[in-house]
C-alpha cells in the first residue's frame, strides 16, 4: 500500500516552474531515494509534504487522504539547510521540538534520552548546542527529525558533509528505522550509496518525475546491459558481434554495451578465439546511468 | 494537536529560555537597583536635613531660641540651639560643622557658605517677631493685644493644573502611564523582532514551521514574550511599591484599580498590535543586524502615534481630537489610558475603543501571517514587504477564472462567455449577507464617532476604514482558506 502520495503537484514561483504535476509515491518499510540535478525541485518537493510551500495544483496524500495537519505533526523532517536554537541546550531543544509533535514531556524526555545514549550524545546532554562540534550538531539534527516517533520521514540531502564513517552509520540507522515500518523519502547526490540502501527511487528535473519505482525492477526493464571483460592477449574482434557497441577500449580491458537478449556464450567464444579471458562482468545498467541517461532525455 | 498547546509550548520555551539568559538576569537586576535607588536616595537626602543646629552668640533676647524653634516646628525642621561665649568660638564650631548658622548679637547670620535659604527664613523670621514684641513691651503695649493684632491671616494654596476639574497628580499619573506604555511596547516588541529574525537566520524556523502552522508559532512568540515583559513590569512596579512605602516619603500616585486594570489592558492591545506588526517584518531581514533597519516604518508609526497622543490629550482631553485618537487603534494605547486616568472618558469609550483595537489586531494578525510565511524561508538578500506579500499568492487555478469582478465596462465577447460575465455581475451586484452586515456595524461605528467627535467628516471617515478594512481582511483570509 503507498502511503505518501503526490497527485499532480505543482508550483510556480513567479515565472519558474518548480514542479511541474508531479506524481509518485512513497512505501512504508522501505527507503526512497529522491533524486535529481541541483535546482530540479527537490527542496521544494520535500517542503511542500510539510505545507512550507503552497501549491498550485494537485495534492499530497497520506493514505490515500490529502495531509491533514494532525498527520503532519506525526512526520519527521531534517531540512537542507540545518538549524537549531544555537543557544538552547541540546537535550531541553530536543524535548521542546518532541513535545510541538503533541507527544507528552515525559514520553519525549525519554525517547530523546534514548537517542542521544544510541547515537553517542548523552554526555552533551545538558550543553549548548553551539558548543558542539559540526558533526555532532548534525545528529543531534537527526534525532529532531526522530523525536517526535514520526511515520514519515523525510530529509534532505542527510548525507551531505558527512565522512565514510558517519555516513555507514547514517545509512544504518535509515534502514533500521525504514524497518520499523516507517516510511523514508530523502534526496541525496550519492547516487552508489542510494543504489546500495534505497529499494525505491524518483528521479526527477525540471519539476517533472522522470522515472519513479522499485530501482531493481528499473534497472531490469533496462534493453542493454553494461558487459565489462578484462583479458590477456591481442584485443578480440568486436565487429564480430551484431548486438554490441564498445563503449571504451584499451589495451587488455573493454567496455562494451549489449542488448538485454545477447548470446553470452557466443560473445565469450568471441573473446576466446584470440585471448585469454581474465574477468567477465554481464549486468543491468547502475543507477549512475539510469540516473545520466533520465535526466539527458 | 491543537494549536493552543503549540502555541503555549512556544511561549513556555520563549519565558524559560529567555528568563535564563544572563542577559535578561541582569537587565532585572539593573532596572531593581536604579527604580529602588530612584525612589531612596531622594527621600534619603530629603529626610537627612529635617533637623539644623542654629548657633547663637553675644546679646541675645531670651525668647529668640524658643522662637526660632517654634518657627521651625512650623515647617517641619527641628532647630537645636547651641550657645557660644564669644564669636572666634561660634565660628569655630561653624566651621567645625556643629551648627549651620551662628546668630551675632541677633543681628547678624553667618553662614560658612552659601547660606541656607529656609534656615535663613525660619531664623529672620524669629528675630523680626522676638524684635517686634520687645519694641511692643518697650511701649507699653499690652501682649495679649499685641497677639491678636500680629494672628497670622490664613493663606490658601491651590494647584490649578492645566484642565479644570482634575489635580495635577491626575496628569502625571497619565502621563507616566502613556510614557510606561510606550517603552513597554518599543521594549518587547523589538525582542519580537530580533527573536523572529534570530529564528530566520539560525535556519530553526524550518523545523518548526514543519511541526506547526505560522500562526501558532507567531502568536506564541508574542504571547511569551509580552508575559514575560508584563512580570518584568510587575516586579519592577511591586519593588518601586515597597521601596516607597518602606521610606515613606514619597507621595504614592491615588490611580484607582479600575484605572490600572485599564492601564494592563492597554498594555495587553498595544504590545500584541505592535508586536504582531514587528514580528511581521522581522521575517523580512535575513540577518539579525538587519532587522532594526527593516522594522523601521513600525518604529516611525509607534514614536508618532505616541506624540500625537500625548500632544492631543495633553493639552484638552475632551478635545473632539483627543476622542478620535483614543478611538483609532494605532494611538488608542497611548490616549485612553490617560484619558481614563483623568476620567475624561465615558465609559463606553474604552469598550469601543478595545472592540475597535481588537478588530485591529485580528486584522494585523492575518496580515502579519501571510507577510511571515511568505518571507520566513526566503534566503537572500532582505526581502521588500510587497515581495513577501505576493510570495504567498498563488495565481493557479483560479487566475483561469473569467475576471468578471474587475471588468466594468462590457466588452466584444463570444456569446456564452457574455453570459456567464452577466451573471457573474448580478451575483457580485446583489449584496451577500456578509457584506450588508459589514456595512451596518461600519455605518454603526461611523454614527458613534460623528456623535462623540461631534464632526460628520470623521465619522464618514472612520466608517469607510472600517468597512474597506474588513472587507480586506475577509478577503485575504477567504483566498487563503480555499486553497490550502
Amino acid at each position: 500500500m503507498w502511503m505518501l502520495g503526490f497527485d499532480g503537484v505543482t508550483k510556480r514561483f513567479g515565472s519558474l516552474t518548480a514542479l511541474d504535476g508531479c506524481t509518485f509515491a512513497a512505501r512504508p518499510g522501505r527507503l526512497t531515494g529522491f533524486l535529481g540535478p541541483n535546482g530540479a525541485g527537490k527542496t521544494t518537493a520535500m517542503r511542500a509534504v510539510f505545507g512550507l510551500v503552497e501549491l498550485d495544483a494537485g495534492t499530497i496524500r497520506w493514505r490515500g487522504m490529502p495531509v491533514s495537519a494532525a498527520e503532519r505533526a506525526r512526520f519527521g523532517y531534517m531540512p537542507e539547510e540545518r538549524g537549531l536554537y544555537p543557544r538552547m541546550r541540546v537535550r531541553d531543544q530536543l524535548v521542546y521540538l518532541g513535545q510541538l509533535c503533541g507527544r507528552g514531556a515525559k514520553d519525549t524526555g525519554r525517547s530523546v534520552d534514548g537517542w542521544l545514549e544510541r547515537l553517542g550524545l548523552a554526555d552533551r546532554a545538558a550543553d549548548r548546542l553551539d558548543a558542539l562540534s559540526h558533526g555532532n550538531q548534525q545528529r543531534v539534527q537527526l534525532i529532531a527529525a526522530l523525536v517526535g516517533d514520526p511515520v514519515l520521514l523525510v530529509l534532505d540531502e542527510p548525507f551531505a558533509g558527512l565522512d565514510p564513517i558517519a555516513m555507514d552509520a547514517m545509512g544504518a540507522l535509515l534502514s533500521e528505522v525504514a524497518a520499523g515500518g516507517v516510511t523514508v523519502l530523502f534526496s541525496s547526490h550519492q547516487l552508489d550509496l542510494v543504489q546500495d540502501l534505497c529499494q525505491d527511487v524518483v528521479i526527477i528535473e525540471h519539476g517533472r518525475i522522470v522515472l519513479a519505482g522499485e530501482l531493481a525492477e528499473l534497472r531490469a526493464k533496462v534493453p542493454q546491459r553494461s558487459v565489462e571483460i578484462r583479458y590477456r592477449g591481442p584485443a578480440p574482434d568486436w565487429s564480430q558481434l551484431p548486438s554490441v557497441t564498445v563503449v571504451a577500449a584499451t589495451d587488455g580491458q573493454a567496455r562494451l554495451r549489449a542488448g538485454r537478449d545477447t548470446d553470452l556464450a557466443a560473445m565469450l567464444a568471441t573473446v576466446q578465439d584470440r585471448a585469454d579471458i581474465v574477468s567477465f562482468a554481464y549486468q543491468p545498467p547502475t543507477l549512475s546511468e539510469l540516473f545520466r541517461e533520465a535526466v539527458a532525455a | 494537536m491543537n494549536g493552543m498547546r503549540q502555541g503555549w509550548l512556544v511561549a513556555r520555551r520563549e519565558i524559560l529560555e529567555r528568563s535564563r539568559s544572563k542577559a535578561f538576569r541582569s537587565g532585572i537586576v539593573i532596572m531593581l537597583v536604579v527604580v529602588i535607588a530612584a525612589i531612596v536616595v531622594p527621600a534619603m537626602i530629603k529626610a537627612g536635613p529635617v533637623s539644623r543646629d542654629v548657633g547663637f552668640t553675644g546679646t541675645t533676647p531670651a525668647t529668640l531660641a524658643d522662637t526660632v524653634i517654634d518657627q521651625g516646628k512650623a515647617v517641619d525642621v527641628t532647630v537645636r540651639p547651641h550657645y557660644y561665649g564669644g564669636v572666634a568660638a561660634g565660628e569655630k564650631a561653624l566651621r567645625g560643622h556643629d551648627v549651620a548658622v551662628l546668630v551675632v548679637d541677633a543681628h547678624r547670620l553667618t553662614w560658612l557658605g552659601k547660606p541656607d535659604e529656609r534656615l535663613r527664613a525660619i531664623v529672620t523670621g524669629a528675630i523680626q517677631l522676638v524684635t517686634v514684641q520687645q519694641r511692643a513691651a518697650a511701649a507699653g503695649i499690652d501682649p495679649g493685644q499685641l497677639h491678636a493684632v500680629m494672628a497670622p491671616v490664613p493663606v490658601e494654596s491651590k494647584e490649578l493644573g492645566l484642565v479644570a476639574g482634575r489635580s495635577p497628580d491626575n496628569e502625571a499619573a497619565a502621563t507616566v502611564m502613556s510614557m510606561l506604555l510606550f517603552m513597554a511596547i518599543i521594549l518587547y516588541g523589538n525582542l519580537v523582532l530580533t527573536g523572529v529574525a534570530e529564528e530566520k537566520s539560525s535556519r530553526v524556523v524550518e523545523v518548526l514551521l514543519a511541526r506547526m502552522p505560522a500562526r501558532n508559532l507567531l502568536a506564541g512568540k508574542v504571547a511569551g514574550i509580552g508575559l514575560l515583559g508584563f512580570g518584568q513590569f510587575a516586579v519592577t512596579a511591586l519593588a518601586a511599591l515597597v521601596a516607597a512605602l518602606a521610606v515613606d516619603s514619597v507621595d504614592i500616585p491615588a490611580v484607582s484599580g479600575g484605572v490600572l486594570a485599564w492601564v494592563v489592558a492597554w498594555f495587553v492591545l498595544g504590545y500584541a498590535m505592535y508586536a504582531m506588526a514587528y514580528g511581521a517584518l522581522g521575517s523580512l531581514a535575513s540577518r539579525t543586524e538587519d532587522a532594526s533597519s527593516v522594522a523601521g516604518p513600525v518604529s516611525y508609526v509607534l514614536v508618532a502615534a505616541y506624540w500625537a497622543a500625548y500632544m492631543a490629550v495633553a493639552s484638552n482631553p475632551d478635545s473632539a481630537g483627543s476622542k478620535l485618537v483614543s478611538l483609532f487603534p494605532v494611538t488608542a494605547p497611548f490616549a485612553m489610558p490617560g484619558r481614563i486616568a483623568l476620567g475624561a472618558a465615558a465609559w463606553w469609550e474604552p469598550v469601543i475603543a478595545t472592540a475597535l483595537t481588537v478588530a485591529a489586531i485580528a486584522g494585523l494578525a492575518v496580515l502579519a501571517g501571510r507577510v511571515y510565511t511568505g518571507a520566513i524561508l526566503h534566503t537572500g538578500p532582505t526581502l521588500k514587504l510587497r515581495e513577501a506579500w505576493s510570495a504567498t499568492t498563488r495565481p493557479g487555478p483560479r487566475a483561469a477564472e473569467p475576471p468578471a469582478r474587475r471588468t466594468g465596462t462590457p466588452m466584444r465577447t463570444p456569446r456564452a462567455l457574455t453570459a456567464k460575465m452577466t451573471t457573474t455581475a448580478k451575483a457580485n451586484l446583489a449584496m451577500s449577507p456578509r457584506t450588508t452586515a459589514e456595512v451596518i456595524v461600519g455605518a454603526g461605528i461611523g454614527a458613534a464617532v460623528g456623535l462623540v467627535t461631534g464632526e460628520v467628516f470623521l465619522g464618514l471617515l472612520a466608517a469607510s476604514a472600517f468597512i474597506a478594512g474588513i472587507t480586506l481582511i475577509v478577503k485575504t483570509w477567504t483566498s487563503h482558506g480555499k486553497s490550502t
